[in-house]
């Protein structure tokens, strides 16, 4: 690349808006839908896998009481949830890793014929 | 009056007829200028060569877009190979596919920076022992996507039958990515999006964080060693994402240029079943680019899932099993010297015979033509 349009694309990168009020005053979380790679009874968990085209990723989320589980509007112990379900989870850091806010099952990725995701 | 018709007539058929077609490499037709300049700067990035120091890895496949997507021009395909991995357990409960993104997977980088081999003594991500597969993957050529892209949903599921109701052996089914969303790229068809893909490649194709992704891979689900990623992130500026996804997205199909034989090829090409799967033209939606809005692509895919048997079979990814593969889009065959996602195939003939499961009844009926048929497929599928 030339260097000038490197450096004035990086410049300009740096250039942020100000957060709002509302933006300041936003609790730090964060939230993400993928799907259930793993339940982990055990210690309360589920992995998710996520990503942006080929770079995948898994975020592992700790549930927590407080966690709300749902799936249609009604309540879905843990050891409901499957590898393969869909989820929207928000969550937050926490010393120690990352901890769900709500997880709701959304749907369902299926490996048989016709499968495809659908709530 | 008629007189100035008549000449008004053959000025504009003149100026149609001189109209270049576009090349290899060229913008589509009919951009803004704004649209335009957009592809000329976003073309900076995609041949821009990054380094340790504005970006590159640790782990990379590639220093820059153009170093694989170079041939015949930026946007091409290329000579490199890469190594993708996942495990596929079919008896597991629910999803049968782990793709080991807890593993660094699927994309299995070959290149690693001086600095992280000097922490970790390693030349290339190591896959891990779960791997049930490792598969190669070549260089596909971009040209068109942004009217791939544009294609609605609703198109690509009305081919889809995948229970096969109407009896035909052919039972395409769509890839989903991990939130439930159509995917439609890549050679399983994973990614819904060009705009992830563009973005994903950054990443996983030569370690450019950037506003979508802004922390590096870890190298097999380790994290980088402290010292080794100096560059900071996001190493890409949201605006130079921005221009590069503008320049894949509007760079401009190859031009079909049929003979006399092509058109004879084509109508084999029907005749045999291929069009069945490499459905020769889709239908874009709505677009904010006029360029790609109710535009009819000559794309010869049907972007579903199709079981292609057992030869042919690697890796699994999203719903798609190891033997399923996205139907490849035809549009620029021509430009191409190896075939198939491996490139296992260095003719087009060649790729047909391997061409199994649900692909096996139109091989079969390619294998039956006379030797003048044959020829006149092939034709055909070089003027694409």
């Amino acid at each position: 690349m030339n260097h000038l349009t490197f450096l004035i694309l990086c410049l300009s990168a740096q250039i942020r808006p100000v957060p709002t009020a509302d933006q300041q005053a936003a609790p730090p979380h964060d939230s993400l839908q993928g799907a259930v790679r793993v339940v982990d009874l055990r210690t309360r968990a589920l992995e998710i896998t996520t990503g942006v085209g080929m770079a995948l990723r898994v975020v592992r989320l700790r549930i927590a009481a407080e966690t709300r589980l749902t799936a249609a509007g009604a309540a879905l112990p843990l050891a409901q949830f499957q590898r393969g379900d869909i989820v929207r989870a928000s969550f937050g850091t926490r010393p120690g890793g990352f901890v769900a806010y709500t997880i709701e099952r959304v749907g369902r990725m299926t490996t048989t014929k016709g499968g495809g995701g659908t709530p | 009056m008629i007189r100035l018709g008549l000449c008004a007539l053959a000025l504009s058929l003149t100026v149609a007829a001189c109209r270049k077609p576009p090349q290899p490499g060229d913008p589509l037709a009919g951009l803004t200028a704004q649209e335009r300049d957009r592809f000329v700067h976003g073309r900076v990035v995609f041949d821009s060569a990054f380094t340790p120091a504005t970006g590159l890895g640790p782990l990379f496949n590639a220093v820059g877009c153009g170093e694989c997507h170079e041939d015949p021009k930026a946007g091409g395909t290329g000579d490199e190979v890469e190594r993708h991995a996942t495990a596929f357990h079919p008896a597991a409960t629910g999803r049968a596919c782990d793709e080991l993104a807890a593993k660094g997977g699927p994309v299995f980088q070959l290149h690693v920076t001086p600095l992280l081999h000097a922490a970790l003594g390693i030349d290339s991500e190591p896959v891990p022992p779960e791997a049930t597969a490792i598969a190669r993957r070549t260089t596909p050529a971009i040209f068109g996507f942004g009217l791939l892209d544009a294609v609605p949903d609703s198109v690509i599921l009305s081919y889809a039958d995948p229970d096969d109701r109407d009896h035909d052996g052919i039972s395409g089914r769509p890839n989903r990515f991990f939130d439930g969303r159509l995917g439609r790229f890549g050679r399983k068809a994973l990614v819904p999006t060009l705009r992830e893909f563009n973005e994903g490649a950054l990443i996983a194709e030569m370690g450019v964080t950037s506003p979508a992704i802004p922390t590096e891979e870890t190298v097999a689900g380790q994290p980088l060693p402290a010292g080794t990623d100096p560059a900071p992130d996001p190493e890409l500026p949201r605006e130079a994402t921005d221009l590069l996804d503008a320049f894949v997205r509007l760079l401009a199909p190859p031009e079909q240029k049929l003979t006399r034989e092509a058109r004879q090829g084509r109508e084999v090409f029907e005749r045999t079943g291929c069009a069945r799967c490499h459905v020769p033209a889709l239908r874009t939606g709505d677009s904010p680019v006029p360029a790609l809005r109710h535009r009819e692509v000559a794309a010869y895919t049907d972007l579903l899932l199709h079981d292609m048997g057992p030869e042919l079979a690697d890796i699994c990814l999203g719903l798609a099993t190891p033997s399923e593969f996205r139907t490849e889009p035809l549009m620029g065959v021509r430009l191409r010297s190896k075939f198939l996602h491996d490139g296992r195939a260095t003719t087009l003939e060649q790729a047909i015979d391997l061409h199994a499961g649900e692909g096996a009844a139109a091989r079969d009926r390619f294998r039956g033509l006379a030797a003048g048929e044959r020829a006149a497929l092939i034709a055909f599928l070089k003027t694409l």
